[in-house]
This record gives C-alpha cells, sequence and structure tokens, in this order.
C-alpha cells in the first residue's frame, strides 16, 4: 500500500490522534495523488482568472498567462465558488458499533472532517449539525468556523438514541440560503421517515448528499452461535440464532439500502453507502464528483 | 435375534434428543451488542424456518450413534443357526483330558502312548480352545485349571507318571462333571486315555456327560498281556524254646496272569531293607503258586519285610510289603469251674491259643485256687461261668479292672444272681431272675449285633462271619446298666453281650455260656475269630504290624489305641489343645505333621510301601503300616470302550424339562460368544468421530 493509500485507510487514520491533522493529512495526499488515482474522469474544471493576491495560493498561479502578460493571475475553478457546506453528522448510539477497529462513527467523523476540510478547501463556508433524537449541535457554516467544525466533530459521542425525522424537520427551517448538505448516518429508520427527514433539508433547493455509513457485519451479519443480541440504542434484547436467519437479514438490509438509493436518488438526493472497512478515497472522490456535477448544472 | 436386557430398548426415545438439540441448539449466555435489531425483529423467532431441519446427515449420524448405544446395553445376540454356529467356533471348546495314572499304566509302554496321545490331544485344541489335565486312579484330581496354555498343560502331562492306586471311573467322571460346572462354553469334549481295565468300573452307574459334550477314548490296552504279582504273604511265628528265641516263617503266594508257563520264577525274601532268601518258583499258565522261605529269627524291634517277585512289564505289583514283630502275648486267666468239668473253658483255651498276634498265655484256676498273685500282670481275666468272689480276692479283682485290666464274663449254669457279690454290681450288670429257655423252635439267635464295635467291625464285609447259625437254648437276662453298651441282643431283645467301662479298664458280660452247653456258639467257624477280637478289645490291643492298601484312608489314633473324641463333640472344644496329633514319614520319606485340634486326623496312603507313624508327643512307641498296591488292578482283563461311551452320553432332557436357567445359561454363552455389543459400540464412536468431521465442515461452510 502507498503511503497515500495508508492515509485513506480507515485503520491508518485511527492511529491519529488530532483530527485537524487527520482531515489536513488526507485531503492534502488525496489531492496530491488525484493524478495518480485510479478514479478516472475526475476534474477541477477552469472557471475564470483572478488578480493574484499575496497570500494566494502560489499552485494556482497561471503561469502561461505571465508569460503572456507579465501579469499574475490565478485561476479559478468550477468548484471554486462560496457555498455553504454543513455536515449533518449522526451521532446516535447506533452509530458506535464496529466490528473491526474502526466504528461507524468514527468512520462516520473522519469523512465530516476531510470533506469538510476539503470543501473548506475550496473556499467554502462550512458548518455542523450534530443530531440523535434531536439537534446536539449546530454550528453555522462560516469561512472562520473549519476550527470549530473539526472541534466540534473531535468532541462528538455517539450515547442516545437516535431518530432522523424531528432533528431533520427542525432543520429544515434552519437552512435559510441553498447549502450544500452532507448528512451522514446510517439510516435505522424506514425509508418513508428518511425521505420525509431528507425532504425537510431539500426546501429552499438545499442539495443534499446522503453516505449511509454501515459496518460489515451489518452487511453480512457473520454471527455463528445463537445468542440474544442487544440493541444499541434501545436495549432491547432479541434471541437470535443467526444461521436460521443470515440469509433473510442480509436480503432485507440489501432491500433497505436499494430502496433508500432509489427512492432518494428520486428526490435528487445523492446517496451513497459506504463500509466502514472501505479506504476513504471512495467518499472523497464521490463528493467532489457530486460538486463537479452540480458545478455544472448550475 | 434375541435380546439379554430388552428393557434398554426404551431409551429409544432418548433418539430425540439430537433433534431437540438440532433444533434449539446451546445459545451463547453472552450478549452481543448490534445496532440495531430493527431487521431483526421482522424476522419471528418462532418461523417456520427456524424449526427445519436442514442438516439431515448430521441429525442421521447422531440418531445412529445414540441408537447403536442403546442397542449396545440391550446385549443382543443371533439366534440363527449361522449366529450359533458363529459363536461356538469363536467361542471355542473347553476339554479334559483324562489321563489314567493307575498303576497299570505302568504296563509295558502303556504310560508313553498315554503321554503321547495327552499331547496330541493338547495339540489338537484351536486357537479359542481351553483344556485341562484330570488325573485319575482312585481318586481324581485336576492339573490346574482350563487353560489355553499349550505348554502348562504339556508339562501337567511331562511330568508325572503313574502312582500306586486302582483304577476308578466313576471318580474321574464326576472330576469331569465339577470341570464344566465351572464354564459356561456350551461347547465341550472329554478325551479319555486309559487301558480301559475291567476292575475299575464295578457295575456302579457312571454320572453322565453333560449335553453337548464329544467324548472321545483312547484305547492303551493290550491284546495279550502277561503278569506275575505277589497275591499274599503270610507270616508265621513260633517260639524256639531251646533258643528262647522267636522265629517266622514267610509265605507268599504269586499269581501268573497269562497264557504261558513261567519257570524258574525267582522271588526274593527281604527283611529290614535286606535280601535274606531268594527262591525259585514254577509258575502255571494263569495261575498260582506258593513258595515258602525259611524259618527267621524275628528281629528284637519291629522291621519291615517284602517279598519282590522278578521283574516283568508291571513293577508295581511284583512287591508285598509286610511288617515282622515280637508277638508279645498276653496273659489270660481263666478262672472256671471246678475240674472235673472237662469241657469247662475248653473252647476258649482253644480259640485264644490260635493265632499271633495277639497271642495269649493262658493260665487257668479255680476259684478255689485263686490267689492275689494270679491277677498280677494278666492282661485278661475270664470269670468263665464262675460268679466273682465275694472277698477280698473279688475286690482285688474290681481294683484290677479300675487300673485297666479286661474282664470276660461268661455267664453260665454256675451265675446264679445270689452268687454275686453285692459290689460286682459296681462291676459289671448282674444277671436277674431264673435263666431263660427257648428250647422251642430250635433255640433263639441273634436279633441284633452292633457292627460299628470293634468287637465286630472285622465282620462288617460280606462273608466274614456268620452269627445267624448260632443257637442259644439258655441265657441269663442281664439288665444293663445307663452307661452300659449293647453290643448284641438275642431275638427277644435281652443283651447277649454287654460292656462296660470301669475305671480305665474294660468289662464285657456275656449273657450265655462259652463251653457250648448252653449254646451252640463254640461250633460256629465264627466263634474263634469272635472271642480274639473280643478278646483282643477287652485288652485294648493293637497289632503293630498294620496293613493297608493304597488308597485306603487311616485314623492313626485308632492304630494307637487313642481316644479320638467326634469333631462337634462339647469335648473336643473343652480338650481342643489335648487332641493328640501324629507325624507319619511316607515311603518316599517325605515327613507329615497332622491332626489339627478337633478335627480327626486322618491318612490318606497314597504310596506303595512303608509308613512310619508316631505319636508328635515324640515317645517312642511307633507303628509300621505296609502299605500294599490294590491288587484287583494286576488284573489287567480291559472293556469294550464303546461301552464306556454309551455309559457316560449325555441324557437327553426334553424341552418342557429343560432348566430355565440352562436355557438362560445358553442365551448368555450366545452373547458373550458374538459379543454384538462391542462392534455396535465402535460404529456408534465412528459415528460420533463422523458427526464431528460433518458438522465441522458444515459449520465453515455458513460461515
Amino acid at each position: 500500500m502507498s503511503d497515500i493509500e495508508a492515509f485513506l485507510d480507515p485503520s491508518v487514520l485511527a492511529r491519529i490522534g488530532n483530527l485537524e491533522l487527520l482531515a489536513r493529512t488526507v485531503v492534502e495526499g488525496f489531492l496530491n495523488g488525484m493524478h495518480r488515482s485510479p478514479h478516472l474522469g475526475t476534474s477541477l474544471d477552469f472557471a475564470e482568472h483572478r488578480i493574484y493576491m499575496p497570500g494566494d495560493d502560489i499552485r494556482r498561479v497561471d503561469w502561461k498567462l505571465y508569460a503572456r502578460t507579465d501579469r499574475l493571475y490565478r485561476k479559478e475553478f468550477e468548484a471554486d465558488t462560496n457555498t455553504n457546506f454543513t455536515v449533518l453528522l449522526d451521532i446516535s448510539a447506533s452509530m458506535r458499533y464496529g466490528s473491526g477497529k474502526v466504528t461507524k462513527f468514527d468512520y462516520a467523523r473522519y469523512l465530516a472532517a476531510c470533506i469538510t476540510y476539503l470543501s473548506r478547501g475550496q473556499r467554502d463556508r462550512v458548518g455542523l449539525v450534530t443530531f440523535d433524537s434531536d439537534i446536539v449541535e449546530i454550528i453555522p457554516p462560516s469561512a472562520k468556523h473549519l476550527p470549530n467544525v473539526l472541534h466540534a466533530i473531535t468532541r462528538a459521542t455517539a450515547e442516545r438514541p437516535g431518530d432522523i425525522g424531528p432533528p431533520l424537520k427542525k432543520l429544515g427551517e434552519h437552512f435559510r440560503r441553498r447549502s450544500m448538505i452532507l448528512l451522514i448516518s446510517d439510516f435505522y429508520a424506514e425509508p418513508d421517515t428518511v425521505l420525509e427527514a431528507v425532504g425537510h433539508l431539500r426546501q429552499r433547493g438545499n442539495d443534499v448528499m446522503a453516505m449511509h455509513v454501515l459496518d460489515s457485519a451489518e452487511l453480512e451479519f457473520p454471527f455463528d452461535e445463537a445468542a440474544p443480541f442487544e440493541d444499541l440504542e434501545t436495549a432491547e434484547k432479541v434471541p437470535i440464532v443467526p444461521d436460521q436467519l443470515r440469509d433473510e437479514y442480509r436480503k432485507m438490509i440489501r432491500q433497505h439500502i436499494a430502496e433508500l438509493e432509489g427512492r432518494l436518488g428520486a428526490q435528487g438526493v445523492d446517496y451513497a453507502m459506504f463500509d466502514t472497512s472501505q479506504p476513504l478515497d471512495y467518499a472523497l472522490f464521490h463528493y467532489l464528483n457530486r460538486r463537479q456535477w452540480l458545478a455544472r448544472v448550475r | 435375534m434375541g435380546f439379554l436386557a430388552p428393557l434398554f430398548l426404551l431409551g429409544v426415545g432418548a433418539l430425540s434428543i439430537p433433534i431437540l438439540v438440532h433444533l434449539t441448539q446451546k445459545e451463547r449466555k453472552e450478549v452481543i451488542q448490534f445496532p440495531s435489531t430493527m431487521f431483526l425483529r421482522r424476522i419471528p423467532y418462532q418461523a417456520v424456518r427456524r424449526q427445519q431441519i436442514r442438516h439431515w446427515l448430521l441429525l442421521l449420524l447422531r440418531c445412529l450413534a445414540i441408537l447403536f448405544v442403546i442397542l449396545a446395553f440391550t446385549r443382543p445376540f443371533f439366534t440363527s443357526k449361522k449366529g450359533v454356529a458363529a459363536t461356538l467356533m469363536k467361542m471355542g471348546k473347553d476339554q479334559v483330558i483324562l489321563l489314567d495314572r493307575s498303576y497299570s499304566m505302568g504296563y509295558g509302554n502303556r504310560w508313553e502312548r498315554a503321554q503321547k496321545a495327552a499331547k496330541e490331544a493338547v495339540d489338537n485344541l484351536g486357537a479359542n480352545d481351553r483344556a485341562v489335565v484330570v488325573y485319575f486312579a482312585g481318586t481324581a484330581w485336576p492339573a490346574g485349571n482350563l487353560t489355553s496354555d499349550k505348554l502348562a498343560l504339556r508339562k501337567a502331562i511331562d511330568s508325572v507318571l503313574p502312582t500306586a492306586g486302582a483304577t476308578r471311573y466313576d471318580v474321574a467322571f464326576r472330576a469331569v462333571q465339577r470341570v464344566f460346572a465351572d464354564t459356561a462354553r456350551p461347547s465341550r469334549a472329554v478325551v479319555l486315555i486309559s487301558d480301559d481295565q475291567r476292575t475299575g468300573w464295578t457295575g456302579r452307574e457312571l454320572p453322565a456327560l453333560p449335553a453337548g459334550t464329544s467324548f472321545t477314548a483312547v484305547n492303551l490296552s493290550d491284546t495279550l498281556t502277561a503278569n506275575v504279582f505277589v497275591s499274599r504273604v503270610d507270616t508265621k511265628y513260633r517260639e524256639d524254646e531251646s533258643a528262647k528265641q522267636e522265629r517266622v516263617t514267610v509265605k507268599a503266594r504269586l499269581a501268573n496272569v497269562g497264557l504261558k508257563p513261567i519257570l524258574k520264577h525267582r522271588v526274593v525274601l527281604e527283611v529290614g531293607g535286606r535280601e535274606m532268601q531268594s527262591k525259585a518258583v514254577d509258575l502255571p499258565a494263569n495261575g498260582t503258586a506258593e513258595v515258602e522261605f525259611t524259618e527267621l529269627p524275628v528281629p528284637p524291634e519291629i522291621t519291615a519285610g517284602a517279598v519282590r517277585s522278578a521283574a516283568d512289564s508291571l513293577q508295581r505289583d511284583n512287591v508285598y510289603h509286610f511288617v515282622v514283630a515280637r508277638k508279645q502275648p498276653l496273659s489270660v486267666l481263666v478262672i472256671q469251674p471246678v475240674k472235673g468239668d472237662s469241657m469247662a473253658g475248653l473252647f476258649i483255651r482253644r480259640a485264644l491259643s490260635i493265632g499271633d498276634h495277639p497271642s495269649f498265655k493262658i493260665k487257668t484256676v479255680q476259684p478255689g485256687q485263686l490267689s492275689a498273685s494270679d491277677l498280677k500282670d494278666q492282661g485278661m481275666v475270664v470269670l468263665n461261668n464262675v460268679p466273682m468272689p465275694d472277698d477280698e480276692l473279688g475286690r482285688g479283682l474290681e481294683k484290677y479292672v479300675q487300673q485297666g485290666g479286661a474282664l470276660l464274663v461268661a455267664l453260665g449254669s454256675r451265675s446264679d444272681p445270689a452268687r454275686w457279690p453285692s459290689f460286682a454290681k459296681e462291676l459289671m450288670p448282674l444277671p436277674t431272675g431264673a435263666p431263660v429257655e427257648q428250647l422251642a423252635e430250635f433255640g433263639a439267635t441273634f436279633g441284633f449285633i452292633d457292627r460299628g464295635h470293634p468287637v465286630f467291625e472285622v465282620f462288617n464285609g460280606p462273608r466274614s462271619g456268620d452269627f445267624s447259625a448260632a443257637r442259644f437254648y439258655h441265657y441269663w437276662s442281664v439288665t444293663p446298666g445307663p452307661n452300659d453298651r449293647q453290643l448284641a441282643r438275642f431275638g427277644d431283645g435281652r443283651p447277649a453281650l454287654l460292656e462296660r467301662r470301669v475305671g480305665t479298664g474294660r468289662v464285657l458280660v456275656w449273657s450265655s455260656d462259652l463251653d457250648g452247653i448252653w449254646n451252640t456258639m463254640p461250633l460256629q467257624p465264627v466263634f474263634l475269630p469272635f472271642l480274639r477280637q473280643a478278646a483282643a478289645y477287652a485288652v485294648n490291643y493293637k497289632d503293630e504290624r498294620l496293613t493297608g492298601t493304597v488308597g485306603q484312608v487311616v485314623t492313626p489314633a485308632t492304630l494307637f489305641g487313642d481316644d479320638v473324641p467326634s469333631a462337634d463333640s462339647a469335648a473336643v472344644r473343652g480338650m481342643a489343645s489335648e487332641v493328640k496329633q501324629y507325624v507319619s514319614l511316607a515311603p518316599d520319606s517325605q515327613q507329615v505333621r497332622f491332626g489339627k485340634a478337633g478335627a480327626p486326623p486322618t491318612l490318606e496312603l497314597t504310596q506303595q510301601g512303608i509308613y512310619e507313624l508316631k505319636r508328635a508327643s515324640g515317645d517312642a512307641d511307633k507303628r509300621l503300616l505296609a502299605a500294599n498296591v490294590d491288587l484287583a488292578e494286576s488284573d489287567l482283563t480291559s472293556f469294550d470302550p464303546a461301552l464306556l461311551e454309551v455309559a457316560v452320553a449325555p441324557r437327553p432332557v426334553p424341552a418342557s424339562e429343560k432348566s430355565p436357567i440352562s436355557a438362560e445359561l445358553e442365551r448368555q454363552d450366545l452373547e458373550r460368544g458374538q459379543a454384538v455389543w462391542w462392534y455396535l459400540l465402535i460404529l456408534a464412536f465412528l459415528l460420533l468421530g463422523l458427526e464431528n468431521l460433518v458438522a465441522n465442515r458444515l459449520s465453515r461452510s455458513a460461515r
């Protein structure tokens, strides 16, 4: 595994204690390695030139234009638009689950931190909302709120039961300006509830991306021995004989994923499911693709 | 098919256990935390799908394993002919090899042939067969237990020789019964290795062999036999007055059981282990001859002697042992009526004068001539038709008896009750009333004789003494005392002969006379041995010269004249420490000490030759007992072994009379022989192993 890929491996990232460092490392590494990435087709389209001001990233200087004009201009890309970018992070107790080294919550935090960092790098105003069955914390989008957001992500804990409907309904009123919203959750709710909740966010033309984070054990149900299974949110115990219902469970979870993908997609919500064992680059590519598409559409 | 324990079949219900386990499985006690049971709750716990059996192979393996374990406990067995035959083959047979060790087996090369046949029987044993060698002659005894060890069996055959005993087939087959009583194998065999001697089967019914026993007889008899043996030795003692020496003449009788006469057959006389004389005798075919050796002086001490015949094909019966001892005559004082009665005491004197052991030295006196000194050193006093003296002499006589003397009283015409002193009743039962007359119907006879008493013991055998011919015309009625023993009674129940113990002496009272006047007893052939026996008993005479036959059991206490209380008497328990013990030195010089406290000590004569017996207390008194072989064994005539096979053939038992115990034994034999339970347990074990493999594979594939 190359150094760049290593920094995208969630199990490696788990060793990095500082979320800001983690996010910067991941994003810069990701961006620097983009030309070697197997994810072809991703590009940042040139939008316009702006006068170079001291402090700007000299890597954006258009040297060819300088050669022609003897003036320093920096390139502006399509993504370089000032957008309100808010991450809605599900911090319900079910996000605490993890069958390997990384829990869903950790993975979601990495995603949130990295994408927020990436977004800020795109000169977006970043914000954060953490929720479970209610809104826990709101950091309004701002160009200066990256440290706040990272700090809030760091100190968030997944303790309480969650219910996606009420908090998202409230948030529907919160976003007065058209924003880009990234919803990171495990979506343990009925598709109708999710659709209704997400529908509140889609008001006022917000662009919603849904990242469905699941552990591989939730997808494959690899358990052998019959045992009581305890719900992390409700503490309800259910006696389970895994051999007896494994196939049925797998079918159900996949149906749920498919239904969410289909119905959210029909509503114009970009849905993607991420296995916590997958490296983060896939999620980042997905995000960037979405931004690129949005830019074209606008 | 049968089952020894069919109740275990109820355990088939246990087959439901793997099914229950298969359906429910064992639940982990540990709780697994899961993000959400949203989807799990949608799947019903009691869904039919959960109760479906999906791994039929696993279930089958588990059920079969349990079934085989249950069946193993029921102890099944096959009852088909094939199954029974296979069981029998597998179990093997138990075989008894009866090896005749009587002395006739020493004839010619019979013993070598017997050993060879016995070893062949051992070699023919199968791998699962067991055998035991049972020796027999006069008794039978096994050389160990049933075993498959052929080396041990061969050793039991090679390590022995014929004994001095005579053949008895009934004891041999009883020993077979005892051996087979301890074995449960249904397949049995008997191999008899013998010379089929006719004298060994005296017409007694032989025990039948158990059902299913095969019988093989190896006949070692010879078509033609010839044997010479010493059948008898007599010794006659004579007092040589001039040499003041006692001398003995030994006469031997030899028999030739053969078709050819034998001329100048050498016969040797040994005394004290040294050859003294040798004679040559001509023996006719199938005949006998006597040889008389020259008179010899009797050694001062009791000495063993033997007459040996020249060697022939059977050695054991060529020697006859005997004992030579000084006569030690006993003094007998006969007090008889007045001198004018010439018949008085005649028969007594004549009877006691004949014979050597004991020999009696008789002195007769009349009542008026009797003095106190006459009683001194007398072995016995006879009051022949005279009453007891009523003076000091009478008291002296009483004292004599109390101190161990013997008194024989013959009551006759002069024995009126009034003539007896009053103190006489302390010494003996007295006559009462008037003499009983039995003139009608040719007189009275004996009605009862105590043949267990030493006086009459010798007359126990057939044709050994006829008392029935004696006729009694007169006799006294004698009232026995509470401790008197009636040794004989007349037909009317009145005592004819009584015994009373007085002090350490004995008194015998004869109710009629011994002069042939009141009865015809003295005229009977039995009178002489009877009177001698009565006199010998009265004086407690014990012949130092003892003879016996190999196989006979003797009681040394009796030979020494010691009292032997019965084993269960209170006297024994009270004086257990005082019961005498004896030491015997057998002909092979083995010394044996016997006679435990509380039990009469006995000695079985197992060897031919001289036994020396002494009291264990160490006193010098000893006895020599000459043990000779039973000469019936010298008759080598054999019988047809087919007759023996018929005689011991198993008796068929009707099925209705078949003992339920024997039927059960057969079932147990079949089950034990087939051991189906063992194979079932092995199968169950293999199935459980296979189940383990299959379960692991299914578990991995499920993951």
